[in-house]
């Protein structure tokens, strides 16, 4: 008798750890477009008054950033001091090949981030990021649209999936 | 002789890294890459082709390793070069971007011209550190080199402003002088008129004028007391004076002495009252 209730506490804590790690990701994901949006817009400002060169640039933005992001920043400034491709874009892509962990939707914007970058006019360079900036804006408006609702969802749903298995286990 | 030999291989792709290192360490002078085309290596004067054709990427590797991927941050890339570490400066020609009638950069870049930069200590030994010094000669005939020592000669009695607008006269590894001070990334009028407030120069360098507000600013130094050190681009005081940019330089009598390059490299030098 005491192992079944064991085994039914164990599936409802599995369903919910499940339900409540899909919120959590989906917090750190949108967390992480949040950063990326401050170290786009840092970008910004260091090219406009400082035409900070593009490794140095990683470098410093990356001590903006962290987890993931941080990784991915510190890469590609290695990349680009290694001088390990041929353009930026090809360096942004051997990054991101090494942060497996970051999420989908800024892996994405970084995609973009990296093609934009190394161009050879300030306003064009100043133009390119403000893309990324937009992209990165609209990425993090899909995810906090019904964020609050979906995310209860997700835990009140594997709450109940883990209550529903548990009883007919039982 | 000395030339930062490494941070020139550093900018090239590999394949090409090995033939120059073993082709030309001492005698070349320049590399011309072209899309397409088979990398050619002024060695002592002389074209030496090397095999295999140089691709968009070969280009794209030279130009981000000289600008750190980064040509936006080197205001002189929509002058139409860049100067890469170890003052090695490379010519970009391609397909050029104009908004309002004003060069803003390049779109695609199709030829590299890659001018090693070299410092010879003792060039300039014969040369008496007095008074205003103009050096004269053509492109590639060492009027940056001579420059070079004869700042460092001249920083011996007095202080020497370097206006250094493209970063190639003193680039990290070149001895200085001792009294040099350097002004880097500055265009020449603001430079000088920056030296002339704040660093009590006695002499002003500046490397290549071209342009009309350069001699404008150099007479203005001159009124100041201070005398100069420059170049231009002459084959001679003939040519020099055929050109009306640089009117106000011999109608303001601002230079003693003119020092003529040969295309050996070797020279000469006229005093003022010659050329006048």
């Amino acid at each position: 008798m005491e192992l079944k209730w064991i085994g039914a506490v164990l599936v409802m804590a599995g369903c919910g750890a499940f339900g409540f790690s899909l919120a959590a990701a989906h917090r750190r994901e949108e967390g992480l477009l949040r950063q990326l949006l401050k170290v786009i817009s840092f970008m910004e400002c260091e090219l406009q008054y400082r035409l900070t060169p593009l490794p140095q640039l990683c470098r410093n933005a990356a001590k903006l950033a962290g987890g993931p992001l941080r990784a991915l920043l510190q890469g590609l400034a290695r990349e680009l001091e290694f001088q390990a491709a041929p353009d930026a874009p090809s360096c942004m892509a051997a990054a991101l090949a090494q942060v497996p962990e970051l999420p989908k939707s800024s892996r994405a914007v970084c995609r973009q981030l990296g093609q934009t970058l190394g161009q050879f006019d300030l306003p064009g360079q100043l133009k390119g990021l403000e893309g990324a900036e937009e992209a990165c804006r609209r990425a993090l408006d899909v995810l906090e649209k019904g964020r609050d609702a979906r995310l209860r969802s997700y835990q009140t749903l594997a709450l109940c999936a883990g209550a529903a298995l548990t009883i007919l286990f039982l | 002789m000395m030339c930062a030999w490494s941070e020139l291989l550093s900018i090239l792709p590999q394949w090409l890294r090995r033939e120059v290192d073993a082709l030309g360490k001492d005698s070349l002078r320049e590399i011309r890459l072209r899309m397409n085309s088979p990398p050619e290596l002024v060695l002592g004067g002389k074209s030496h082709w090397l095999k295999r054709r140089v691709s968009r990427e070969d280009i794209s590797f030279c130009v981000n390793g000289a600008s750190r991927y980064s040509p936006w941050s080197a205001a002189t890339a929509a002058k139409g070069y860049i100067t890469a570490p170890g003052g090695h400066r490379i010519g970009l020609c391609g397909e050029v971007v104009c908004q309002g009638g004003a060069v803003t950069g390049l779109r695609e870049i199709h030829s590299l011209c890659i001018r090693v930069a070299r410092d010879h200590p003792g060039v300039a030994k014969r040369v008496e550190p007095a008074g205003s010094i103009l050096i004269l000669g053509a492109p590639g005939w060492g009027k940056t080199t001579l420059l070079r020592d004869l700042i460092r000669r001249c920083a011996e009695s007095r202080p020497v402003a370097v206006i250094d607008e493209r970063g190639e006269l003193f680039p990290e590894g070149f001895d200085r002088g001792i009294r040099t001070d350097i002004l880097t990334g500055c265009p020449k009028p603001q430079g000088i008129d920056m030296a002339l407030r704040t660093m009590a120069p006695g002499w002003i360098a500046v490397d290549e004028i071209t342009a009309r507000e350069d001699c404008v600013a150099l007479v203005q130094a001159v009124g100041c007391g201070v005398d100069l050190l420059a170049t231009a681009h002459a084959s001679g005081l003939a040519d020099l004076r055929s050109r009306p940019v640089y009117r106000p330089l011999w109608e303001n009598k601002v230079f003693d002495t003119v020092l003529i390059l040969r295309k050996d490299q070797s020279f000469y030098g006229e005093r003022v009252g010659e050329w006048n």
